[in-house]
């Protein structure tokens, strides 16, 4: 079964300090598991997170299907989300995705062969003046030329 | 011209701000907490915010004081929790706090702990917004150091802890009651009501749920007084409004005025109008749940009495603009293609309501529309109006109903 590492467990401890029950750490806890793990929630996992927080396998399980970035899948090296929301889908936000999914030849919800990209579609992610946006790993790119997308994918690959 | 009435801003708009405890306190930061920890009761600060008629901005438009009055006083433990999820399409006037100013909403999140009693307040926010976590979480940090945060704040014998607990990417979390169950570990599916947060919230304790926007407003009232709030905006929508401008507009961005000024003016104004020399078709005036209003529609106030009126919603003040260009059913295929995402699907008339309407609007942005399907869509939407437990369901049936009637011509060009 995995675990986390003990500097990970002191975090957890802090963690739990914040929360009256200990089941109210679950979505923190999965945070750390995402960090650990590029980004994803392996099924290993589950039932190592109901034992942490005294819920049961289903419970846990819900939780995982009911949140988008919840994921079982490892990311790419580096993430690309392409908003297609209103705003951004009408300001060019579904060509940008379009172009993305071209130049990495994949679609949204995979990542590439070699394991460097992975794209995501999103909604809204709150900067909608800068239509229409990508977040690139933490970064935003803001009111991104459908025509330059190429050039964003190939200045990735190069990093 | 319309210019902008600087209130929550104000810091923001100040050359080389930074945001930092030290800007801010420089800036006056902390005098309205210093001003409650020496020389206020938790009822007369109850009392002042009830006083100014603050609503709140996270998109009910509730007041603020009389949701902190329903907190019992007999109870304990409470809870005071800031909804900081900010996911309502069109809309970021949160994020600009978070990211610019973070100590303003969280003064206004210690003074708000106070009048209710609360010890530990949480911070939920989006599970994406990661940097704008961080910035929040340092924010903390220097409070904790400056002994604004832990135990005996100032010596007042007050204590209160904060934590930021992220979501995990779901809109229906910013439902106060999902937020709750959120918070708890749990589905983000929103409970049914009563009984209400108020009674009981987190982990089953009294607790108030505000908007950030809302928290903000609260140094600048217990520091100034309701009347000087009450001296912005007009009765009854008192204060400024954090409008978010986006879309085909030529200056997006976020723009405060004072509420009630004119909504055309804003746009045209503040907002530069539509990019490009275009003309405007469509004005979505509060996040994606408000309904659109037609270009000869949009010269009213822009409060929220004045917008319900004109048969919108204020909302979260999220202003967006559509060009001449734009085709309302690409818009409307957006719009009910994210309700159908992230309807929670515990109410069969929201669940299976989205689904007929995403599928029936899909098929005239394939131009496989007709006469009947136009009328189904009005019917159907007309059908889950006030049928559901959370307002999800009618913020999607709403905004398509508005489609479908202010533009059919639109549709109509989607027939088969
Ligand atoms: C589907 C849905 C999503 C909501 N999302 C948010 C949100 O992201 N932020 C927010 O402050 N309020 C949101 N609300 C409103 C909250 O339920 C609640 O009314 C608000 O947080 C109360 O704060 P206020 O009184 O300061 O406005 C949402 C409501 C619904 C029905
Ligand atoms: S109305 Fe929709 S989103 Fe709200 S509780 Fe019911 S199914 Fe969930
Ligand atoms: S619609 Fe793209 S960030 Fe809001």
């Amino acid at each position: 079964m995995p675990g986390f590492s003990s500097a990970v467990m002191k975090e957890v401890e802090g963690i739990f300090q914040r929360y009256p029950r200990k089941e109210h750490a679950l979505l923190p806890l999965i945070h750390l598991v995402l960090r650990e793990n590029k980004g994803c929630v392996p099924e290993e996992w589950d039932q190592v997170l109901a034992d942490m927080v005294g819920v049961s396998l289903n419970h846990v399980r819900g939780v995982i299907t009911f949140y988008d970035m919840l994921q079982r899948e490892p990311r790419g090296k580096h993430h690309i989300r392409v908003c297609t929301s209103i705003p951004c889908g009408l300001c060019g936000g579904d060509k940008v995705l379009e172009r993305m999914e071209d130049a990495l030849g994949i679609h949204a919800g995979q990542t590439t062969p070699d394991g460097m990209i992975s794209l995501e579609e999103v909604q809204c992610i709150a900067a909608c003046d800068k239509a229409p946006l990508i977040q690139v790993d933490d970064h935003f790119a803001q009111q991104v030329d459908p025509d330059r997308v190429e050039e964003v994918v190939a200045a990735m690959r190069r990093k | 011209m319309l210019k902008e009435t600087l209130l929550l801003a104000k810091n923001i708009r100040t050359d080389g701000y930074d945001g930092s405890l030290e800007a801010y306190r420089r800036a006056g930061g902390y005098t309205a907490l210093e001003k409650v920890m020496k020389s206020m009761t938790p009822d007369q600060v109850i009392e002042v915010v009830k006083a100014s008629g603050l609503r709140g901005r996270g998109g009910a438009g509730f007041p603020t004081g009389m949701k902190w009055g329903f907190i019992p006083k007999d109870r304990k433990p409470t809870y005071m929790v800031c909804n900081a999820d900010e996911a309502e399409p069109g809309t970021f006037k949160d994020h600009f706090l978070i990211n610019n100013d973070p100590h303003l909403f969280l003064e206004g999140m210690i003074l708000g702990s106070y009048a209710i009693g609360c010890n530990h307040g949480y911070i939920y926010i989006r599970g994406r917004s990661v940097r704008p976590a961080q910035r929040i979480n340092e924010a903390i940090e220097y409070l904790y150091k400056a002994g604004l945060l832990g135990k005996n704040i100032l010596g007042s014998g007050f204590s209160l802890d904060l934590t930021v607990h992220r979501g995990a990417g779901a809109y229906i979390c910013g439902e106060e009651t999902a937020l709750l169950e959120s918070l708890e570990g749990k589905r983000g599916q929103p409970r049914v009501k009563p009984p209400f947060p108020a009674t009981h919230g987190y982990n089953a304790c009294p607790t108030s749920v505000n908007n950030v926007e809302t928290l903000a407003c609260v140094p600048f009232i217990v520091k100034e007084g309701a009347e000087a709030f009450k001296k912005i905006g007009t009765p009854n929508n008192y204060g400024t409004r954090l409008v978010g401008i986006s879309g085909h507009a030529a200056k997006p961005g976020i723009y405060e005025v004072a509420m009630g000024v004119s909504m055309k003016q804003i746009i045209n104004d503040l907002g530069g109008g539509v990019r490009g020399g275009k003309k405007l078709k469509a004005v979505i005036p509060g996040g994606s749940s408000s309904n659109v209003l037609r270009p000869e529609e949009i010269d009213i106030p822009f409060d929220f009495d004045s917008v319900a009126k004109a048969g919108s919603m204020l909302g979260t003040a999220a202003l967006m603009l559509f060009d001449e260009d734009t085709d309302i059913v690409e818009l409307a295929y957006r719009t009910i293609l994210f309700y159908n995402h992230e309807s929670c699907g515990q109410c069969t008339p929201c669940r299976e309501g989205t689904f007929w309407l995403r599928n029936l609007v899909r098929d005239f942005r394939e131009n496989l529309g007709d006469s009947q399907k136009l009328e189904r869509i009005g019917r159907v939407s007309q059908q889950m109006f006030g049928t559901s437990l959370c307002a999800l369901n009618d913020a999607a049936a709403g905004p398509i109903k508005a489609f479908v009637t202010k533009y059919p011509e639109e549709f109509k060009k989607h027939f088969i």
